[in-house]
């Protein structure tokens, strides 16, 4: 048979890929250890006031002193976070697959759904502190508002886009409605899904951060807020550190979980 | 082995006979108050090879869709051994083969296979599909290959996924629009080829939508031409060469003329004057 298989072809590339993202790490590296080195010089050749700019060296002090207050506050943060985002994604593909299955209620949703993407919700923030009070409730109401929707826009994307000839098949052989949508069009969203669910895990610590400083009595968005009311500012860039490393986290969380649900998609079969 | 009984080359059945899997009668397609197709008669006999070519916009696509149950004629009536196609459809009778393979991604070959069997006959278990899958993978030459999913697979090999999928269904005929359209000339040859042989060990009816002359004449025991602007049928031509037939075929004196029969007759409907 004249014809290859491309497996044995993409093989030999994958080291070569893996050497490729090394040498592409490393001058970031190299920039952020010089970023870091030059800023502590410039504290201490300037005598920059700690309360404007502290060096790199005293927030890794406020770090080490402070540790076991912001380890307690990341896990708070981390867990808002952590069921915000959940609850983002199920609300999130429920509504496409509202939308998608029922088409009268998918015409009356749709609309009403990006209207309420030009809502800022950041400014509900406030409100949902006054109806669901200081604990958990008002931080998931807010992740949820704020990340549902390219959660949905995503995964619609790839519920309607599977090819009119495959449908046309699937047709043929006397397919119901809701077997093409179980058994065609969602596998077939969820590269799209994944996508969006990325952008779901950063905006979730967005929100969880945003409903933090609205009112809250732990979390790393309230050891920010406090800690600069108390003019400690290694404390401020300390917690800002920890959320920073939540994002990339959740993010990455988010990057292996695509790779274990599609690992058939696209991105993933000629890297 | 069918022996080919050899008509007067441009002989247009004026009858159909009982033998005919596929009557067509009268039909037309409005779409988009254009009309696709005027006043088409076809009959595919039982077991036979037909192609249909055209230029690009003659509606031979849409003549195959409307075989296939996907597309209802304006007028006119189709019917595939005494049934309507949407009817042959449920009942498993039609297996369908587009120039894109269409596979799913998320499944392997062997699942991808029997994918649409899956969902015609609900009764299978996972076992059962599995071993029909199987076996069709080796009827298209693809049985060491049944785990592999298709971003492993060459475009010929996904194109063999499909024609597996669609025989899985044991349909009575197989309707491919453009099956090897995508794919490049070598490829192309060995998949006509492979096609005449999975043609002749299951004894399925072929009806072959394709804009290569030469694979028309290659493969078929008959060529019907359309015309363009409205889709028709010019003219049609039986293949007299025997079966089993291989790329050697292609140099045949015989050959030669059908193609310059073929060609001439294509070009006479390409008139700027014809268009009616």
């Amino acid at each position: 048979m004249s014809e290859q298989p491309i497996s044995s072809v993409s093989e030999p590339r994958l080291t070569s890929s893996f050497a490729a993202a090394t040498s592409s790490w490393l001058p970031s590296v190299i920039l952020l250890l010089v970023t870091i080195v030059a800023w502590e010089a410039a504290v201490r050749i300037f005598a920059i006031s700690t309360f404007i700019i502290p060096a790199p060296s005293q927030i890794a002090q406020s770090l080490v002193a402070q540790w076991g207050t912001l380890m307690q506050a990341t896990l708070v943060t981390a867990a808002e976070i952590l069921l915000g985002f959940v609850v983002s994604v199920v609300v999130g593909v429920a509504i496409a697959l509202v939308i998608v299955r029922f088409d009268w209620l998918g015409r009356a949703l749709y609309p009403l759904v990006v209207l309420f993407q030009n809502v800022p919700k950041v400014a509900l923030a406030p409100i949902f502190i006054l109806w669901f009070g200081y604990g958990l409730a008002p931080k998931i109401g807010l992740i949820l508002v704020i990340a549902f929707f390219p959660v949905t826009l995503s995964m619609l994307a790839g519920l309607q886009s599977v090819d009119r000839s495959l449908l046309s098949l699937m047709n043929s052989v006397g397919a119901s409605r809701t077997q093409i949508l179980f058994k065609i069009r969602v596998p077939h969203s969820l590269p799209n899904l994944m996508a969006g669910t990325k952008i779901a895990a950063t905006l979730s610590v967005i929100g969880a951060i945003v409903g933090e400083f609205a009112g809250a009595s732990d979390g790393l968005g309230y050891v920010i807020q406090f800690a600069s009311t108390q003019l400690d500012t290694p404390l401020v860039f300390a917690a800002l550190l920890l959320v920073s490393v939540l994002g990339i986290a959740f993010y990455y969380a988010a990057e292996i979980l695509e790779r274990i649900v599609v690992p058939w998609a696209p991105k993933f079969s000629h890297a | 082995m069918r022996i080919d009984t050899i008509r007067a080359a441009g002989d247009r059945p004026a009858h159909f006979r009982h033998d005919d899997l596929i009557a067509v009668k009268g039909v037309s397609v409005v779409y988009a108050r254009q009309l696709v197709l005027q006043n088409i008669d076809l009959s595919v006999p039982k077991g036979s090879f037909v192609s249909l070519i055209g230029p690009s916009g003659c509606g031979k696509s849409t003549l195959l869709k409307v075989l296939a149950g996907l597309v209802e004629p304006t007028s006119g009536s189709v019917s595939i051994a005494g049934l309507s196609p949407v009817e042959a459809a449920r009942k498993r009778m039609i297996g369908v083969v587009f120039q894109d393979a269409n596979l799913l991604p998320w499944k392997n070959a062997v699942d991808n296979a029997s994918m649409l069997l899956g969902i015609a006959d609900k009764s299978l278990s996972r076992a059962e599909l599995r071993a029909r899958g199987q076996e069709m993978l080796e009827l298209v030459g693809l049985g060491d290959s049944a785990h592999k999913r298709p971003n492993e697979l060459s475009g010929g090999m996904r194109q063999r996924v499909a024609i597996a999928r669609a025989l899985a269904l044991d349909p009575a005929v197989l309707l491919m629009d453009e099956p090897f359209g995508a794919l490049d000339a070598i490829t192309r040859d060995s998949m006509g080829q492979s096609l005449l042989e999975i043609w002749q060990r299951t004894g399925k009816t072929i009806v072959l939508v394709t804009h290569s002359i030469d694979e028309a004449i290659h493969l078929s025991r008959h060529v019907h031409a359309l015309g363009i602007k409205p889709g028709r049928i010019t003219g049609s031509i039986d293949i007299g060469l025997p079966y089993p037939r291989d790329l050697a075929v292609t140099e045949d004196p015989e050959f030669v003329r059908l193609v310059v029969q073929l060609r001439t007759m294509l070009r006479a409907s390409h008139q700027p004057g014809d268009a009616s």
